[in-house]
Formats: C-alpha cells, sequence, structure tokens
C-alpha cells in the first residue's frame, strides 16, 4: 500500500491506571500511525488495553503520557469542551452494544448527530434517510430500536456514524453483540461504506478473523503493539490461527524476559504478513 | 459557539423525554400543581382582604384628609375659633392642598303630615357640591333668591308623622314626602319653635324652601351623601345672617358683650394634605394651635401594614409546598440522570456540546415547573370560587360591608408571577442535576452493563 497522508499519529502513548497501590500499565508505550482512507483494525485478548486506546484516540479519556495527534490536532492537550468539538466534527463512533435512543426511530437516531451541529430537522431527516438506504434498511427506517434485530440496529449504528461526513470513525467490538454470520454481514457493510466514501475506520476487535477485514491489523499484547499486519483484500483468505497462537506464546514468554522481542525472527517469517518492529517503524517514519 | 443546537430540538428532546417517563412526570409536576395553588390561594385571600380595606377606606373618605373640629369653647372668652381667617393660616401652611368647611345648621323642616324637628344642613364649598351625584333636578344655585339645596335619598327616614308620632324606624315605611316637587316649611330658628309649642312666645317665621334636586341611591344603595342635605356654603351664610340680622346665631359663638362675631366659625373643617406621610407633621401643627384634630392616615396605615404581614405569612405558608415542591423537582431530574447515565455518555461520545446537556436537563426542570405552575393556576382559580362562594357567605358579610369585597382574588400579576416563580423553581433544582450530567463522562456509553 502506497504511504499516504497520516491522519492518526500516537507516540509514545502511555496510560497507567492507579487502583491502590497497584498501577495497571493499559497502554504501555504505543507508537501507530494510521493513514487517511484506511481500515485498521486493532486486535488482541481481553484486557489487553484496545478499548482503553480506542477511547485515547477518540478524546474520551486522557493520557498518561504520550502524544496523539489527529488531523493535525494535538487532542490529549484539549479541554473536554474542545474535545467534544473535536467528536463532534471529525469523529463518528460505533458501540458494542449499538447505543441507539430507544425513545427515538431509526431514523431519528441517525439524525441524532446532526442535531447537534445544529441542522434543520428536514435537512438532517433527509440525509439519515439517505444513510440508511445506504446500510440497506429501506423497510425498517420508522422502527424502534426495539423493534429491529441486533444487526439491523448495528447497521443504523454504522449509519449514525457514517451520517456527519467524519474524518475517522472508531468502532469498539462493533460486532461484540452479534452471531458470526451476522458479524460477517456489518463487516462487509462497514468495509464497503469505508472504501466508497473513502473514511478512515479504527476497530477495536478480540475476534483475530473479523480484523482480517482491515487493510492493516495492530496486534496488541499488555499494552504494546507487538505486530502490524498488512492485508491485500484482492487476495485469497489466509489463516491467522498459527499467528495468533504464536503471538499469545510470546506474549506469555515476553511477561518473563522482557527484551525477548527483539530475537523472534520465525515470526516474522511464519506470515506473509509484514511485522515490524517498532523501533524500525520509528525510523522509517521520521 | 459550542451551543450548537437549535432550541426546538433541545425542547423536542427535554419534552420526549418527560414524556417518557409519564407517571414520574405526572407526580413531580402533582408537587409544583400544589405548591403554586397554595401560594395563590395564599396570596389571593390576603389581597382580597387588602382589597376589601381599600374599599372601606374609599367608602370612609379620602386618605389624605385631616379633620379638624372646633367642639366650641367653654368660656366666651377664647379667641380660638374654626372661621375663615383661621382657614386662611390652614391653607397656607406647607404640604396643605386644599382646606374645605362646613357650616352645619339645624332647622325644623315639615311638609304635610311629615316633620323632622332637627334637619341638619350643610354649607359646603362648591367643589363638594359637584361632587354629588343626582338622581333628579339640579345642583343649588348660590345666588338664588330663596336658599336651594339637594336633598340625600334618605333624608326622608328622619322624617316621623306629626299625627300620629311614629317614625320610620317604626312603620318601616318611607315618609311620602316630595322635596323638590312640593315647598317645604323650614323654620330657621329652633329654640323660638320649641318656645312657642309649649305657649311661650309667638311661632317664629316659616320659610317656604324648596329642593333644587335629589341625591342618587335608594335603600340598599347607599353612598356618601345621601344621608343628609347640602347647600352651596355662602348661601346659607347669607340667609342665616338675613334671618337673625344682628342677633346672635344660633350654634355661633358671642363677644363677651352678646353679640356675634363678623365672621362665621366652623364646627369642622377638613384638611386635605398633598401625601401620606406628610399627615402627622401637619396633625400636630394643627394640633398645637389647639383644635382638635385627627385623620385616619395612622389607622389606615396600620391596618395596611397588618394586612401585608397577613400577606406575607399566608404567602410563606405556601412557599413552603412550593420549596417542597421544588425538592421533588431535584429528586426527579437526579433519579433521571443516574438512569440515563449511559444516554448522556452517549450524546457525549457523539458531539453533543456540554452546554447542551446542561441545557436539556435544565429545560426538563423547567418545564415540570412551568406544567405545575399551568395547571396551579386553574387549580387555585377553582379553589378560589370556592372560598368566595362558601366561606364569603359564612364570614365575609361580618367584616366588610363592602357589596363587591371577595375573600379571595386573584390579580393578573399573582397569575404570571406565580407561572414565573414556578419555572424560575424548576431552573433551581434542576441546576445541580444539569451540571451534573454535564459532567458525566463520556465513557459511560462504552462500558458494558
Ligand atoms: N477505568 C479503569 N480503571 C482501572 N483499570 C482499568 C480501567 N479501564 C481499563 N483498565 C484496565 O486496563 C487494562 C486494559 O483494559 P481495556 O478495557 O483496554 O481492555 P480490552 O483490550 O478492551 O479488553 P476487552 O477485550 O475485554 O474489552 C485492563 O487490565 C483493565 O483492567
Ligand atoms: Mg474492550
Amino acid at each position: 500500500m502506497a504511504k499516504k497522508e497520516p491522519v492518526i499519529e500516537v507516540r509514545n502513548l502511555y496510560k497507567i491506571y492507579r487502583i491502590g497501590q497497584n498501577k495497571v500499565r493499559a497502554l504501555n508505550g504505543v507508537d501507530m500511525t494510521i493513514y487517511r482512507g484506511e481500515f485498521c483494525s486493532i486486535v488482541g485478548t481481553s484486557g489487553s488495553g484496545k478499548s482503553t486506546m480506542l477511547n485515547m484516540l477518540a478524546g474520551l479519556e486522557k493520557p498518561t503520557k504520550g502524544t496523539i495527534k489527529i488531523a493535525g490536532k494535538q487532542i490529549e492537550k484539549l479541554s473536554e469542551n474542545q474535545l467534544v468539538k473535536f467528536r463532534r466534527e471529525k469523529v463518528g463512533f460505533i458501540f458494542q452494544s449499538f447505543n441507539l435512543l430507544g425513545t427515538m426511530n431509526a431514523v431519528e437516531n441517525v439524525a441524532l448527530p446532526l442535531s447537534f451541529r445544529g441542522v434543520p430537522k428536514r435537512v438532517r431527516l433527509k440525509k439519515a434517510s439517505a444513510m440508511l438506504d445506504l446500510v440497506g434498511l429501506k423497510t425498517q427506517k420508522k422502527h424502534r430500536p426495539n423493534q429491529m434485530s441486533g444487526g439491523q440496529q448495528q447497521r443504523v449504528g454504522v449509519a449514525r456514524a457514517l451520517v456527519v461526513d467524519p474524518e475517522i470513525i472508531f468502532a469498539d467490538e462493533p460486532t461484540g453483540n452479534l452471531d458470526s454470520h451476522t458479524s460477517a454481514e456489518v463487516m462487509e457493510l462497514m468495509r464497503k461504506v469505508v472504501m466508497e466514501q473513502n473514511k478512515t475506520l479504527v476497530m477495536v476487535t478480540h475476534d483475530n478473523h473479523l480484523a482480517t477485514f482491515a487493510d492493516r491489523i495492530f496486534h496488541i499484547i499488555d499494552g504494546k503493539i507487538v505486530k502490524v499486519e498488512e492485508r491485500d483484500h484482492r487476495d485469497a483468505k489466509i489463516s491467522e490461527a498459527a499467528t495468533v497462537e504464536e503471538l499469545l506464546q510470546r506474549s506469555a514468554r515476553e511477561n518473563v524476559e522482557d527484551t525477548i522481542e527483539e530475537e523472534d525472527p520465525e515470526i516474522a517469517e511464519s506470515d506473509d504478513a509484514v511485522m515490524e518492529e517498532k523501533e524500525e517503524k520509528m525510523e522509517e517514519e521520521v | 459557539m459550542w451551543i450548537a443546537m437549535r432550541i426546538s430540538d433541545l425542547l423536542r428532546m427535554s419534552a420526549s423525554n418527560l414524556w417518557r417517563r409519564k407517571m414520574r412526570t405526572i407526580l413531580t409536576v402533582l408537587g409544583v400543581v400544589i405548591g403554586t395553588a397554595s401560594i395563590i390561594v395564599m396570596v389571593s385571600i390576603g389581597i382580597g382582604q387588602n382589597r376589601s380595606l381599600m374599599a372601606a377606606i374609599e367608602e370612609s373618605g379620602s386618605l389624605t384628609a385631616i379633620q379638624v373640629y372646633y367642639w366650641g369653647s367653654s368660656g366666651n372668652t377664647d379667641e380660638l375659633m374654626l372661621n375663615d381667617s383661621m382657614l386662611e393660616e390652614f391653607a397656607a401652611m406647607e404640604h396643605v392642598k386644599s382646606v374645605t368647611p362646613t357650616l352645619r345648621f339645624s332647622v325644623v323642616m315639615k311638609q304635610g303630615a311629615y316633620i323632622n324637628t332637627y334637619a341638619s344642613i350643610n354649607g359646603v364649598t362648591q367643589d363638594v357640591l359637584d361632587k354629588i351625584p343626582l338622581a333628579e333636578g339640579r345642583l343649588p344655585d348660590k345666588d338664588a333668591d330663596s336658599l336651594e339645596f339637594v336633598v340625600g335619598s334618605m333624608v326622608a327616614r328622619d322624617f316621623y308623622n306629626e299625627k300620629t308620632q311614629k317614625s320610620y324606624w317604626e312603620t318601616q315605611v318611607m315618609p311620602d314626602i316630595d322635596f323638590v316637587n312640593q315647598p317645604i316649611f323650614t323654620v330657621f330658628d329652633r329654640d323660638a319653635y320649641w318656645n312657642a309649642q309649649n305657649g311661650q312666645g309667638d311661632p317664629p317665621k316659616k320659610y317656604l324652601l324648596q329642593a333644587s334636586g335629589m341625591t342618587t341611591g335608594g335603600e340598599g344603595d347607599y353612598n356618601e351623601y345621601c344621608w343628609e342635605i347640602y347647600c352651596h356654603i355662602d348661601a346659607l351664610k347669607a340667609t342665616l345672617k338675613k334671618i337673625f340680622r344682628n342677633k346672635p346665631i344660633p350654634g355661633q359663638p358671642t363677644q363677651k358683650n352678646g353679640k356675634p362675631y363678623a365672621e362665621f366659625c366652623y364646627e369642622n373643617v377638613i384638611v386635605d394634605v398633598d401625601k401620606m406621610e406628610n399627615i402627622a407633621e401637619i396633625l400636630q401643627t394643627i394640633q398645637d394651635i389647639g383644635f382638635q384634630a385627627y385623620s385616619n392616615a395612622e389607622y389606615i396605615q396600620s391596618m395596611q401594614q397588618q394586612s401585608k404581614t397577613t400577606q406575607m405569612v399566608l404567602g410563606g405558608i405556601g412557599a413552603v409546598s412550593l420549596f417542597v415542591a421544588a425538592i421533588g423537582i431535584a429528586n426527579t431530574m437526579m433519579m433521571s440522570i443516574y438512569e440515563r447515565t449511559k444516554e448522556i455518555g452517549v450524546l457525549k461520545v457523539l458531539g453533543c456540546a456540554m452546554g447542551n446537556i446542561r441545557t436539556l436537563f435544565l429545560m426538563e426542570a423547567a418545564f415540570i415547573g412551568f406544567i405545575g405552575g399551568l395547571v396551579g393556576i386553574m387549580l387555585s382559580y377553582g379553589i378560589s370560587a370556592l372560598i368566595n362562594k362558601f366561606a364569603g357567605n359564612l364570614m365575609g358579610n361580618y367584616y366588610y360591608m363592602g357589596a363587591d369585597s371577595s375573600i379571595s382574588y386573584i390579580p393578573l400579576w399573582l397569575v404570571l408571577a406565580a407561572l414565573g416563580f414556578a419555572v424560575m423553581i424548576g431552573i433551581i433544582s434542576g441546576f445541580i442535576p444539569a451540571l451534573r450530567a454535564m459532567k458525566l463522562s463520556p465513557l459511560a456509553a462504552i462500558r458494558n452493563e
């Protein structure tokens, strides 16, 4: 994939939670660059820090240390008011539990973020309706969330994230509450829409298979990016299982020996995806 | 700048949030309804009382008037007299607007079988005459050949039948006297009349007088002027001077040598002061000269003060219930925010400005106040009507004679003030919950419960 304009640049990011005497290093020195128009997934086991990472990117939480630059703006320095404004103007968000407002029907839910921008009712309902057409919900427009299936609700969620024409869309386990078939459908939809509209999508998942829908996959273990995979979706599907097993093993070893990361050539060679060491990656981008 | 949402959207959202929890909203609104209604009803009772008081005052005369009396001197040596020179002295005082003397003179009047041996004629100024409402005839002409006067519509009551010696108070039948169209025999020298009645001396001269007009009013419809006979003061003076010539006029003080004074002496003078707060000063000055003087301003002021206190106490009782309603609103808003933590988080993640979120919750609280206030106003009109209907019959008539005095009266300003107050209470009690909602973390949206 050709080098493009970076839209998210994360440098040396730490998030440390203090619980009593204990310190939990949810993010332990993360560097990552995401380019415009990319579909990236962040994948890792439960507790590895994926959600923490995404929340930082979306400005929902402040990092302990490090910088996050999104669309040229250092967001870790913004006040809460400015962050809300930043999200309103630049960010779309897809939730695991859909989080549609129960009092509103599908169109109204999709139109909601537009109302925060002061868009007149007629205009935003029209836009929202077009978005619902795009995600394939022509007939459920007047349905309330409790009158729709999970998959349909998440389509509404996707439409809601897209309707504001954001630069970046974040999705935290967007298919976490859906069965595997519906998950695949929603993933395909997101892929398609993101490609068509040339949006940047950052998705968090613990499911390796779902992660492969992305152009690039960031593997995160214990708050560190350990591997970045690139995928060409014109190719046939590639089994990830072996790699993930190995990654897990490596993570287990890492806990014992801290420096093992650098002397592990087999992982990089065992897969046709590219794995970059952090140091290398940084040099490359400087 | 960050207030991005339209007012119409904010209104719609907060209204739909209230609608979602109908039962809870209704109960909270009910608290405000009771609070508003009790404030309005309580204050309306205070206002009703005050109005009756003011009506009573109006009936009793001007608020700024000082009544000055001269009860006659113990010895004839007394130079102090309520005469025209004294009146000029009063009029020259600062703050005195006008000085109105009344010359009262008692006569014997008779028409047909009916007689009044102690009928009072009040000589008043033209200003006073002009105020008298007439049902019939015209005002007296001061330059007429014989004395003209206006008769109060109730004056006939004071006449009795000379033959049967029965008065109106015994028969309950109004004496049939036609003051305006039939002449009345009038005797000015009452002493001579009684002497003649007792067989001493000649009967005094009778004059044939005729009233020029009759005041309005009748039984059950009284007014200030319906009890008396009024004539122009100068005409009365001239008539008396002519009739008694150089003899002393009955009721008037005489000099040491038994001669009458050149000037008439009044029994009663009304001094009108420009402002109520100057009454005390003028009153003191007049009393220092040596006259009896009093004004009902002090009494009225104390009554008004008392009425104000009552109003405040009543309003305070009402305010307590509205305060309880305010706590109810705050509680409801708090509950609703706890319930909607996640939803608020979603709004924040989706970019709803913090100020908008605060406004949203303030509006909800204000809505509760507004609706409660509206319904409360309607309720208070009902309660007020009931009070006036039932309690009014029980006690109203004992206290005040005024026909239109209602116990509870709701003026428009009270309605508007109560509504504004209810909305304000809603906003105040919604303030802390709204701040809380605004400060909630957007992360609440992410967490899966
Ligand atoms: N608010 C918090 N306070 C303390 N520790 C936290 C907090 N949020 C997250 N953590 C810890 O940080 C680590 C990373 O959490 P995070 O939610 O990012 O994991 P995750 O990768 O999203 O896991 P999952 O797949 O289960 O959602 C975990 O060990 C978690 O216990
Ligand atoms: Mg997570």
